[in-house]
């Protein structure tokens, strides 16, 4: 019967054709043009206690036609959009923000995600667990508390980025001031310990053109609460004690000088040793920096050893009063746990920590905190003795 | 004898690999962190006795009945009719872990990627293309995934060092914070799966080369081993306090990746990952099932039932679970003691019965 495996084989080929039309995977494709991506959710309160939530949204054309016109952007076309709409719930309100636009948000490619001040004082706790349940968000977007409604936020055009989240986004690549993702919020918030911190966004606006956004100082939460707010200066004594010191430079006045000195900072290691003696609880600080002089305004040679033993121990000095003045705030007047101590107890001494875990912020504001640091000046950068300065006025002890 | 193909050992030591690793890093380090905590990298150390244990069995029982899988010696042993029973509840049990199987990979695509396609084309494509292999043979299994696991360990690799950057050791402390109990508590879950290893025993009468078995079911065993601790300690590393809260973190991990903002959305390596692996441990129980079958019934070909058994399993897969919860209580609070039952416990009576009435099988039989 050699025409059934004749048959056999000419009806194989058709239907093998047919799984190559399943196989390009075209069943269920979404082309681009049909998606509205999300760079940037805002989380805002209104007054009668509901979320408006904003988005920013890229928009793909002006995105083409930037690629194509070789120039970069002309400023005309809108490279984003800003959407907000009112709900319940986080999904609530996507889902009504949904419903005014024409295309499907896709929150794939999420940047960041800002939460206003006003959420930030209510509580965010109940607001940030889609960003961990809702397959889409990515727990690398950075999270912000911004001064006033995201909305505003979003519609920024900054001048460089493209848009105002991504800006925000480089903001917190750049560790200025505290970096943030969702992962380590809800690290923060799902800690023991339970104290969170945040950067704070601020519109930066200098009329009539310029305009951009700044990383402003540090949110602090208790129990997921906004409690208050950190200026710059002490966020940066925060981040030494952190240990998320990246980017900074040391500006110091040396003795008997009018003029200053600036370092840059470019190794940074802190350590936080707890010890407990006789029921006394200590966290030792342990601070190793190197530095560089980048800029010497002062008549100082900086080759001689002398002078920069001097310098390093200024620079200590001044380092320790930075994190005296954070540690004064964080600790005793805000006496929420956000420099990380109540895990460093929990991981050496897990016992004892068992026992003040249910009031650990009470027990945090009464540990005595001892600062070691360690400052090193190795180089004196492309100069040795100041260079504008004529050789008979260099001083040289 | 049913079969006619003949695997050699590290043939089988690739199959039985990703039997037990396909699933137990997909749901596993959750579960076992829910218990654990920081200690959950210790908790596979504590399993992998079950799967020394299991292994062991099946190779003992096997040296007495070379040619024979638990199906036909159960009937050795403990005669005509209990062995029947036996087999029988055994065939069903399989059946069921297989339907199980399927339904974890299916609840793992439909919940990350294919969110919109009906379970059941997600749970009767991967059956489909697991049934064409079962019924091509054992050599067609063990060389399709001669090819797979190569892949799929390397994958597996390259994800583990993408996410080296954002390791941080620390999350391990302290060590023991509760004692030994979180961890003990914890390698339960996982010991289900170590007991898995017994499925060997459906492998061992085809070998070719017998002698070597005992050598290369121990390697597997710290294979698995090794690649358990691995993954629960760099979820733990990545996501420290977080990671129980995740459904599946080594998941969250892989999407946590970014090098350089340029490689990142790395889910689909896992997709890739888990198809691969999951498509063996689903042929393999399949192969189990269908074979069992067909030696329960005294049949000349196993090959008429693959697919009728195919759509058996899809069905008991759907109905297996109403939902993801309910999946999770059962391989967090059932699969232990269900395979433990099936997997441990019937094996050793079999094995006591057999060492007290001197059974062995007559080379004749076959």
């Amino acid at each position: 019967m050699d025409w059934i495996a004749l048959t056999k084989k000419w009806l194989l080929i058709p239907s093998v054709s047919f799984l190559i039309l399943l196989l390009a995977g075209c069943w269920d494709r979404v082309e681009i043009n049909d998606l509205a991506i999300v760079v940037g959710i805002g989380l805002h309160k209104t007054d009668d206690d509901l979320i408006e939530l904003s988005m920013q949204m890229v928009n793909p054309s002006s995105m083409i036609s930037g690629q194509g016109g070789s120039g970069g952007q002309q400023g005309n076309g809108q490279l984003t959009t800003v959407e907000k709409a009112v709900g319940k719930t986080f999904y609530d309100a996507r889902s009504k923000l949904q419903e005014k636009i024409s295309r499907k948000l896709f929150s794939g490619q999420n940047r960041v995600v800002f939460i206003s001040e006003k959420m930030a004082e209510k509580g965010i706790r109940k607001h940030i667990d889609f960003l961990a349940r809702h397959p889409k968000p990515r727990l690398r977007s950075f999270v912000f508390v911004t001064k006033e409604s995201p909305a505003e936020f979003f519609k920024v055009m900054p001048n460089l980025e493209a848009s105002s989240a991504e800006t925000a986004r480089e903001l917190a690549s750049l560790k200025i001031g505290m970096s943030v993702e969702a992962k380590d919020l809800l690290q923060m918030t799902s800690d023991e310990s339970d104290n969170a911190a945040l950067p704070v966004l601020e519109i930066e606006e200098e009329p009539p053109n310029t305009y951009g956004l700044r990383v402003k100082g540090t949110a602090v939460f208790k129990n997921g609460k906004m409690a208050g707010q950190l200026d710059d200066s002490v966020t940066r004594g925060l981040l030494w004690i952190r240990n998320e010191i990246e980017n900074a430079s040391v500006t110091i006045k040396p003795e008997d000088a009018k003029n200053y000195i600036s370092f840059n900072i470019f190794e940074e290691n802190t350590q936080l040793i707890p010890s407990i003696k006789n029921g006394n609880w200590k966290m030792t600080v342990k601070i190793n920096s190197v530095d560089d002089a980048v800029e010497n305004e002062t008549k100082l040679n900086l080759i001689n050893p002398d002078t920069v033993n001097r310098l390093e121990k200024q620079l200590e000095k001044r380092i320790n009063k930075r994190i005296r003045k954070a540690l004064k705030l964080v600790q005793k007047d805000m006496q929420s746990d956000i420099l990380g101590f109540g895990e460093a107890f929990h991981r050496h001494y897990p016992d004892k920590w068992a026992k003040v875990k249910d009031n650990w912020n009470e027990k945090f504001s009464e540990i005595t905190v001892e600062i070691k640091s360690d400052v090193k000046i190795k180089r004196p950068g492309r100069s040795a003795s100041p260079p504008a300065v004529p050789e008979d006025k260099v001083i040289n002890e | 004898m049913i079969e006619k193909g003949k695997i050699s050992t590290l043939q089988m030591a690739i199959l039985i690999y990703p039997t037990i690793i396909a699933t137990a890093i997909l749901l596993v380090p959750a579960i076992t962190g829910e218990q654990a905590r920081q200690d959950m990298w210790m908790s596979p150390i504590w399993a992998s006795a079950a799967g020394f244990l299991s292994a062991f069995i099946a190779i003992q029982l096997n040296k007495r009945f070379p040619e024979q899988t638990i199906i036909q010696y159960s009937e050795t042993i403990a005669g005509k009719f209990l062995g029947k029973v036996i087999g029988f509840v055994f065939i069903f049990f399989l059946a069921h872990i297989c339907g199980v199987i399927l339904r974890e990979y299916g609840e793992f695509v439909k919940g990350n990627f294919l969110d919109t396609t009906p379970m059941i084309v997600i749970l009767g494509s991967i059956a489909f293309v697991c049934a064409l292999a079962v019924r091509g043979g054992l050599e067609v299994i063990a060389r399709s995934a001669q090819i797979f696991v190569p892949v799929v360990t390397v994958l597996f690799i390259f994800v583990l060092l993408l996410l080296s950057p954002e390791l941080n050791p620390a999350n391990m402390l302290p060590v023991f914070e509760k004692g030994l109990m979180p961890s003990l508590r914890g390698a339960v879950v996982p010991a289900g799966w170590y007991l898995e290893f017994f499925m060997i025993s459906f492998l061992l009468p085809f070998l070719r080369d017998r002698k070597k078995a005992v050598k290369w079911s121990a390697v597997t065993v710290i294979a698995v081993l090794i690649t358990m601790v691995i993954t629960n300690m760099v979820t733990l590393f990545v996501f420290g306090s977080l990671t129980p809260k995740f459904t599946y973190p080594v998941m969250e991990a892989a999407r946590y990746i970014s090098i350089a903002e340029f490689i990142q959305h790395m889910e689909s390596v896992v997709m890739a990952i888990w198809v691969g692996g999951i498509f063996v441990k689903i042929s393999v129980f399949f192969y189990a099932a269908v074979l069992s079958t067909a030696q329960w019934l005294n049949l000349s070909d196993y090959r008429p039932l693959v697919f009728p058994i195919a759509l058996i399993v899809t069905v008991l897969g759907h109905w297996s679970a109403s939902n993801l919860q309910e999946l999770e209580i059962f391989l967090s609070e059932t699969f232990p003691f269900y395979s433990f039952i099936f997997l441990a416990v019937i094996p050793v009576i079999l094995l006591l019965a057999a060492a007290i009435r001197g059974k062995r099988s007559n080379k004749s039989s076959n």
